[in-house]
């Protein structure tokens, strides 16, 4: 035996793991998505592309996406680098506020929502003491709803991303930059958001895929009556069932990542993952 | 001269984390506050203590149930993802296969799929080919999406490894399996352990996988939760969050220990 096949044998369990389990079902998934009763058909397609409905939910999944993103970039790009520059004990402390979410199941902090956010929880009646807003007003069952409660739940992954970045941001530059007579927002802006792009892009591009993808959290506080793609997915598989045109809903969520990821996968190169 | 941080933004930081820190961290104390209280409805800020919810899941066969499920299901994606994670990931850094840097990014691809995708296909592929989804079914596709996080960890770790130590035992006559226990493995074990730890809390905590592929017998903690919040919730799910926010708490605490969370954290 040589090192070559000591290496393959290593990598072989997974392997044949992920061709049986993971590239197998895609492959299933497509093929369904355009097989009919007889034969190849692109009419479930055609039935999503075509009727208003479906059409306003791939809309609504793409417009909350973008709010969501957004929100998530423009706290998690202050919270990590503040992360980066605090003391060590301090960033620990930082470190486990951002990773404790992470690690909850999202069931269990949707239910947190669910509670805060409900007619008669403690925010509607905050806003409502305070005289902002009227006696009928609600949270729940609302695209805000989804919006803070998808924030809270995207948020880690989006300070993760750009922390790492940050971190291998060279501290000096700054000082150079502070020496030469920059104010600290200046050389905020000019050094550090430039060099933290990179981490800000892919923190965005990971919170755009998942909170295009997800349907708990949505389906929770949205209630049935504001439905994201991947809640109408969910509902063609379990309640219908029409697994065809969930697959071509999957098929369709899919392409429309895969937009938004290959400008920056050809953007970055295959160098850094 | 170098002007210092203003005072008022120093403030500002201050305030910024301390909202952060509530937007982030309310859901979960909500959670242990409704299932501490006395009251038969779901009620924030408790009123009045008591622990009888938490006696109530402790008698309910539905939550004993999905829990051991759950625990088992989460043993199994444990031991598989990194025994099979662990192993590619030596593959992986010895860069000896031609195609090596296809092979990281295969490993990596269930990290860029969105679970629902890979959720579908697995129930149309499993139910066609192998016919109702068992516990092995759920297993293996958690196990799939842990795998990424194996390989990560163990990658991050070989890379600070010395290279020459396999060569030394190799010289000193060590063959092809003393050479993987003796020096590979223990070199790779702290990012196996990360690993492990990751893989047990993916699979424990998810929700995706677990709804698309359940049955009349297979139902996890998860999904047994949310079946609740769809329909009636009760503070006695309330209870099992905050046993399930408890274990999240202990694993954070053994991997901070044992391997130093930060390091995790910007990797």
């Amino acid at each position: 035996m040589n090192d070559r096949t000591e290496s393959l044998l290593l990598a072989l369990p997974g392997l044949l793991l992920l061709v049986l389990a993971f590239f197998m079902p895609i492959g299933q998934m497509l093929i369904l998505s355009v097989s009919g009763p007889d034969g190849v058909t692109l009419s479930h397609f055609v039935r999503f592309l075509s009727d208003p409905f479906y059409l306003g939910i791939l809309w609504r999944t793409v417009r909350l996406s973008l709010v969501i993103t957004i929100i998530c970039a423009a706290i998690g790009f202050p919270l990590a680098y503040i992360m980066a520059r605090v003391g060590p004990k301090l960033r620990l402390w930082l470190v486990v506020m951002v990773i404790l979410p992470l690690m909850t199941s999202v069931v269990v902090r949707t239910f947190g929502w669910m509670v805060l956010l409900s007619r008669s929880g403690m925010i509607p009646e905050m806003l409502r003491d305070m005289g902002l807003v009227g006696r009928s007003f609600a949270l729940m069952q609302t695209e805000a709803a989804i919006v803070i409660g998808m924030v809270q739940v995207l948020l880690p992954f989006m300070t993760l991303s750009i922390l790492g970045v940050i971190t291998r941001i060279d501290g000096r530059l700054e000082e150079a930059a502070r020496t030469m007579g920059c104010s600290f927002l200046q050389s905020f802006r000019t050094v550090v958001l430039p060099l933290a792009l990179p981490g800000i892009v892919a923190g965005s591009l990971l919170c755009f895929t998942l909170s295009a993808s997800s349907f708990v959290t949505p389906n929770l506080l949205g209630g049935t009556r504001i439905q994201v793609l991947a809640a109408s997915i969910y509902k063609s598989v379990t309640q219908t069932p029409d697994w065809p045109f969930a697959a071509a809903q999957a098929v369709i969520l899919f392409a429309g990542i895969l937009l938004v990821l290959v400008p920056y996968i050809k953007m970055t190169g295959p160098k850094d993952g | 001269m170098v002007r210092s941080i203003p005072t008022w933004l120093r403030v500002a930081a201050f305030v910024f984390v301390l909202a952060t820190a509530l937007i982030l961290l309310a859901p979960l104390f909500v959670v242990i506050g409704v299932s501490i209280s006395e009251s038969q409805f779901i009620a924030f800020p408790p009123n009045g203590l008591s622990l009888r919810w938490y006696q109530q899941v402790l008698s309910s066969n539905a939550y004993l149930g999905a829990g051991w499920i759950s625990i088992q299901i989460a043993l199994m994606v444990t031991v598989l993802a990194t025994l099979i994670g662990g192993a590619a990931a030596v593959a992986i850094h010895r860069r000896q296969l031609i195609f090596s840097d296809l092979l990281a990014t295969v490993f990596l691809s269930p990290l860029v799929l969105p679970t629902i995708i890979y959720a579908i296909g697995m129930l149309m592929f499993w139910s066609a080919a192998f016919g109702p989804v068992s516990p092995i079914t759920l297993a293996l596709s958690h196990t799939i999406i842990a795998l990424p996080y194996v390989v990560r960890t163990t990658l991050a770790v070989l890379a600070e490894s010395d290279p020459f130590l396999e060569e030394a035992a190799r010289t000193m006559g060590a063959n092809r399996l003393q050479r993987l226990s003796f020096v590979v493995v223990p070199q790779c074990i702290p990012g196996l352990a990360a690993g492990a730890f990751f893989a047990f809390n993916i699979s424990f905590d998810e929700a995706v996988l677990s709804l698309f592929l359940r049955g009349p017998t297979l139902t996890t903690l998860p999904v047994q939760i949310y079946g609740q919040l769809e329909f009636s919730p009760d503070p006695s799910v309330a209870a099992v969050s905050s046993i399930m926010i408890a274990l999240t708490v202990i694993l954070i605490f053994v991997i901070d220990r044992m391997l130093g969370l930060t390091r995790f954290a910007s990797a």
